[in-house]
């Protein structure tokens, strides 16, 4: 199903803050763990969540390590502590808006 | 998987602002995901033809990638944002803060050699080589240098290219009128160091100077136009194929 643009402003960056909150990931891998993780609720195409990696470590939300496995280098990412505190605004923004849809749906 | 996938998408970014080193990063890390793409869907039984479709489809469109890259002023080069100043105005700064750097690396070198080490005019050692060094790293050296290092961000930043043409006609011409010279003999035993700019162009060693400037200077410029004017002529071929 198409996704309107306007709901999904912001949401790859709670959800990239989120996982990468828990341990660092790289990019295929966060890919895979938000289709998984919304059971295809939200899919982006793939390769538009680095532009929004890249962004998230010019504003020092993410930083990134390299590491080279079988011969093929992987850019990992993890959460930095700006970051975990723009997770936390961001989560307590997302509930507060979710929660008001929720309560209008749910009255209507 | 090869490079030549995301060839396209790569001088597409770079024309249009974003920095090599960032471009080299995120095809590199395309093509890390496409390959894990294609080895998660062979697991599900597909075939490599179908696998790598699927991969590409997941991964989105090239125009999808770009725009979504290209709609992120963060990711620009502050270079592409201000192509008048990183290729024009700061090379033809780096003109004469180069001379005066190296006069005063001359003044520096002169003034230990004469006041701690001794040398006279009558004993120079190597201080007139320095001093001549210096003198043709001023001269010769420095506009080559300005012109050359602008023409090559510029040719790989894939920047327009009338700011890096202008500034090195402007830094051949500026270079050539500039002059700098030691004197020091028994008759100058202090010695003195000049440095001056000034018309008009006294023979053929400025000629030399701005041809060579040009021709150096800007050479990464013809390089990249000569490499593109190979890459249309294959993909003409490839079209008419």
């Amino acid at each position: 199903m198409a996704q309107s643009p306007s709901l999904m402003s912001g949401v790859p960056e709670l959800l990239v803050l989120r996982l990468t909150s828990a341990r660092e990931m790289y990019g295929y891998e966060i890919a895979r763990a938000i289709r998984e993780r919304t059971h295809d609720a939200i899919s982006l195409g793939e390769g538009v969540l680095y532009p929004a990696l890249h962004v998230l470590e010019e504003r020092g939300f993410l930083r990134t390590r390299r590491r080279t496995v079988s011969g093929r280098t992987r850019v990992y990412y993890q959460i930095t502590p700006a970051g975990q505190r723009r997770l936390d605004a961001l989560g307590e923004e997302w509930r507060r808006i979710a929660g008001g849809v929720q309560s209008v749906l749910a009255s209507t | 998987m090869s490079t030549a996938r995301f060839a396209a998408l790569a001088e597409r970014l770079l024309r249009d602002g974003i920095p090599p080193r960032r471009v080299r990063r995120l095809i590199a890390e395309l093509e890390v995901h496409f390959d894990d793409l294609v080895a998660e869907l062979r697991s599900t039984g597909l075939s490599a033809s179908e696998s790598e479709r699927e991969a590409a489809i997941r991964l989105g469109p090239e125009d999808a990638l770009a725009a979504s890259i290209l709609a992120r002023p963060e990711l620009h080069s502050w270079a592409r944002r201000w192509p008048g100043v990183a290729f024009g105005v700061l090379p033809l700064l780096s003109l004469p803060a180069q001379f005066v750097l190296s006069m005063f690396v001359a003044a520096q070198v002169f003034s230990l050699a004469t006041h701690h080490l001794g040398f006279t005019a009558l004993r120079p050692g190597p201080v007139p080589w320095i001093c001549a060094g210096l003198q043709i790293y001023a001269l010769w050296i420095a506009p080559i240098l300005a012109a050359g290092v602008a023409s090559y961000f510029a040719a790989r930043q894939r920047a327009p290219l009338l700011w890096p043409i202008a500034a090195g006609t402007v830094i051949a011409l500026v270079g050539a009128l500039t002059n700098a010279g030691l004197d020091w003999s028994p008759t100058v035993p202090h010695g003195v160091l000049s440095g001056g700019i000034g018309f008009p162009p006294r023979g053929l060693s400025q000629w030399l100077r701005i041809a060579l400037t040009l021709l150096v200077g800007l050479s990464p410029l013809l390089l990249l136009l000569r490499s593109k004017g190979r890459d249309m002529t294959r993909e003409d071929l490839h079209q008419s194929a």
